[in-house]
């Protein structure tokens, strides 16, 4: 009896206190399986619960979601981001959140010699989670030094990332142009020394089968997979067979869209056939958020229009990426993670998209986001979802 | 001979004479009284004609306005570009909110402009311009900011007469001292160097300065206070009776200027509500938009204007205070703010969103209105440089192998 007490009981006694309830929002939670009318609970900077019907008179603050989709915060795994605006990159905070992105990977900026400025100066002062491929050239993504192969030490960059492992989450080469493999096996190399994936944007066109089919270890990443210098695509617009090998033995491909890696022509073909991308990513940079404005929530609209489904979409932006990056902690809204969490509005009517040429897409829908929050914090509430209406708020006696 | 004149009258006739032609869309050019439906001609990185209807044909490119508002690009007059911690580059905020002019409002003094010049001016989309600060190390703390010995008129005004085409005023911020002794250099400066002074000042115990004096006896005919809704850097609205104060009127009677600067801290919605009510409005629109104000309260131009007209600004006087009334503000009128002919091409294009849309101030408190003014495209120098709708470009099925379309 006194056992049956005590379990009725417990259930009171363990009841937490809410900060934050959302409210009836379609989750799409991909890693695990969710994909219905829930409630999401935040309790700190953790995501508590998530299920159907939680009481609201527990919480704090409530956010109505009913009218949007509601995901784990988005994972951009290909950005070039820099707090001070250094070179073409731009702020993470200012150009992730706004599009429920709550990880960018920066892809290469710094290498083994700058990684710690980078950290100091843009990771340890965004609101954004900054992760980072790290460049194997040891000067990073700065110019002449780039063709250096003296510059690129596996050795030196596969000490780095262990010194900040889960931070910096792979190895980067890229605009690498004479011929050969010295880039790719140095960054190769330093990825098998300290067991991270390389993400490669180095096109050799014709040997580009060797690249994908022999050079790269299941778990590299191939990005700026639509792109002009990529040969996906045969004289017929047909899928070249060693793209699909590829994929058959764990090679990943990505978006990376940037200023010129991103055309209709190439993959709205691909996603016909069926080749979608393994991760969405923008390759954002001064140049790409203007008039191709790859972001992150436009990049995954013109998929959606393409033809890719809503969860085919969140998924490849959210647990696909963070297990690319091995780290599943992130890109889901299991309960106990930490609370990454975008509410996404599916505007429909008539919207056009430009790719990296500027040839145009008219489409049907446009995925926007509402409101972002980071780490159990709202950071972007575009509606004013979370905020007091004025004629409430009383004396604004105190500030904010 | 006559084959050859026919010739050329051919050849005239179809000649595409312009390189860009915003079709169909209605102007708001307030410089130039339009408010109507005008076709802009570009030629090369000039306006080169406004009329009602100009030919597609006389264009290499062509630009759908319909629907559209076109309006001079816009001129933000506070922003944060250089030097103050929250800082942000200019061209992803500006140039996507059909923003072509920032005034950065006191980032860099005498000390650090040659920096500024270097690594943010000359690399920007945007154009650039300063308000230098009278503290010599710029707005980078109060070691600076509070640092009388380092306010130099002189040497402040020998940058600024050095870099006319670039330093449009000072701005004097910030100034945690009782006293006016930062302000009196400030407008020092700015008589020596002829240029006005922004002032961002706030109200506190024991400060020895009471806003009255500041605006009737210290600043002169032109010069601005900023931060204009922010009751604790200038009482607008006395707090005790809600009335308009006295000496706001009797200051702009005197020509003293007041601009919005929203922030993060400096729009609150009681007082602009109030303010708006008894006919007060800010002579200009601008932002300080910075990493505070960018994500929550959203004080980007087409945001500001949009909770101008909430409060009941119409929209072309909303386009006035954001183009032409911040051009003259910096003597920078009539080559910025307008459309006229002869001009430097910088161009907006807006769309009027109805809906409902939530309008937040710097305290996080929303008020809801149901139109919002959105930037769809913007062209800076001649060039397009952001169009959300693609409605200068060719669909991709019909642009075949295409490389990049310019």
């Amino acid at each position: 009896m006194r056992l049956l007490i005590a379990i009725l009981a417990l259930p009171l006694c363990a009841q937490p206190i809410y900060d934050i309830l959302i409210r009836n929002g379609h989750v799409i939670d991909p890693a695990n399986g969710r994909d219905a009318r829930m409630d999401v609970v935040i309790t700190g900077n953790k995501i508590v619960r998530v299920a159907e019907n939680l009481p609201a008179a527990h919480a704090r603050e409530v956010i109505d979601a009913g009218q949007f989709y509601v995901t784990p915060g988005l994972i951009d795994i290909h950005t070039h981001v820099d707090a001070q605006g250094a070179q073409l990159n731009v702020n993470p905070d200012h150009n992730c959140l706004p599009s429920g992105v709550t990880t960018a990977v920066d892809a290469g900026s710094s290498g083994h010699k700058n990684f710690e400025h980078f950290k100091r100066l843009v990771i340890d002062r965004s609101q954004t989670r900054v992760l980072a491929f790290l460049n194997i050239v040891g000067a990073g993504m700065y110019g002449a030094v780039e063709q250096d192969v003296f510059e690129m030490d596996p050795d030196a960059a596969a000490a780095m990332i262990r010194k900040y492992p889960g931070i910096i989450v792979g190895i980067k080469t890229a605009h690498f142009k004479p011929p050969g493999w010295d880039a790719v096996d140095r960054a190769v190399k330093a990825g098998t020394l300290a067991n991270v994936p390389v993400m490669v944007d180095f096109h050799p066109m014709e040997k580009y089968p060797e690249l994908v089919l022999e050079r790269m270890r299941p778990g590299d990443i191939d990005t700026h997979f639509y792109g002009r210098l990529t040969p996906q695509l045969d004289a017929n617009k047909k899928m070249q067979p060693y793209i699909l090998a590829a994929r058959k033995r764990g090679v990943l491909f990505d978006v990376g869209h940037g200023s010129g890696s991103f055309w209709f022509r190439i993959a709205v073909p691909a996603i016909q056939q069926g080749f979608l991308p393994d991760t969405i990513s923008t390759d954002l940079h001064k140049s790409s958020i203007m008039l191709p404005r790859a972001n992150m929530i436009t990049t995954m609209s013109k998929f959606l229009n393409i033809g890719m489904t809503l969860q085919q979409v969140i998924e490849r932006s959210t647990i696909r990426p963070a297990k690319a990056i091995r780290r599943s902690d992130i890109g889901t809204l299991s309960e106990g993670a930490i609370a990454d969490v975008a509410l996404i509005a599916l505007d429909r009517g008539k919207f056009a998209y430009l790719d990296s040429g500027h040839g145009k897409l008219i489409g049907d829908r446009r995925l926007r986001c509402a409101l972002t929050i980071r780490n159990g914090k709202v950071v972007w509430d575009e509606q004013g979802l979370s905020l007091t209406d004025v004629s409430r708020a009383g004396p604004y006696s105190n500030f904010k | 001979m006559w084959k050859l004149a026919l010739f050329l009258i051919a050849t005239f006739a179809s000649a595409q004479n312009y390189d860009l032609l915003i079709k169909s869309g209605h102007v708001i050019d307030p410089a130039n009284s339009i408010d109507a439906r005008r076709d802009v001609a570009i030629k090369g990185n000039t306006i080169a004609r406004v009329a009602p209807d100009i030919p597609t044909a006389e264009a290499r490119k062509v630009i759908d306005a319909s629907g559209l508002y076109v309006t001079p690009g816009l001129i933000d007059l506070h922003a944060h570009v250089y030097g103050y911690s929250g800082s942000i580059f200019p061209d992803d905020t500006a140039l996507t909110t059909g923003t072509t002019t920032v005034v950065d409002a006191g980032g860099a003094g005498y000390r650090t402009f040659d920096d500024f010049k270097k690594t943010i001016i000359d690399r920007s989309r945007t154009r650039v311009l300063a308000l230098i600060n009278i503290a010599g190390g710029g707005m980078t703390g109060s070691a600076s900011e509070d640092n009388v010995a380092d306010m130099l008129p002189d040497k402040t005004a020998a940058v600024i007469k050095a870099n006319r085409d670039t330093i449009v005023g000072i701005k004097c911020a910030h100034f945690s001292h009782p006293g006016w002794d930062a302000i009196n250099r400030a407008i020092e400066a700015g008589r020596l160097a002829g240029v006005p002074v922004m002032i961002d000042d706030k109200i506190f115990t024991n400060a020895g300065r009471h806003s009255r004096e500041k605006l009737l006896d210290r600043m002169r005919p032109g010069d601005l206070h900023t931060h204009v809704f922010n009751d604790r850097q200038l009482e607008v609205i006395d707090r005790f009776t809600g009335k308009l104060q006295p000496w706001i009127l009797e200051a702009r009677r005197r020509g003293v200027l007041f601009d919005l600067g929203h922030g993060g801290g400096s729009f609150l919605w009681p007082v602009a509500i109030a303010a708006a009510k008894q006919g007060f409005y800010p002579d200009t629109i601008s932002t300080d938009l910075h990493s505070s104000s960018i994500l929550i309260p959203q004080s980007d131009m087409p945001n500001c204007i949009s909770k101008m007209m909430l409060l009941g600004m119409t929209l072309p006087d909303a386009i006035a205070r954001s183009t032409v009334a911040p051009a003259k503000a910096i003597s920078r009128y009539p080559e910025l703010g307008t459309l006229s002919e002869g001009t430097l091409a910088d161009i907006g294009l807006f769309a009027l969103r109805d809906g409902v849309f939530a309008y937040k101030d710097a305290w996080q408190k929303k008020m809801l209105g149901t139109k919002k003014l959105e930037c769809v495209a913007t062209i800076r120098n001649g060039r397009l440089v952001f169009d959300t709708e693609g409605r200068g470009f060719p669909e991709w099925t019909t642009a075949g192998d295409y490389t990049v379309i310019p």
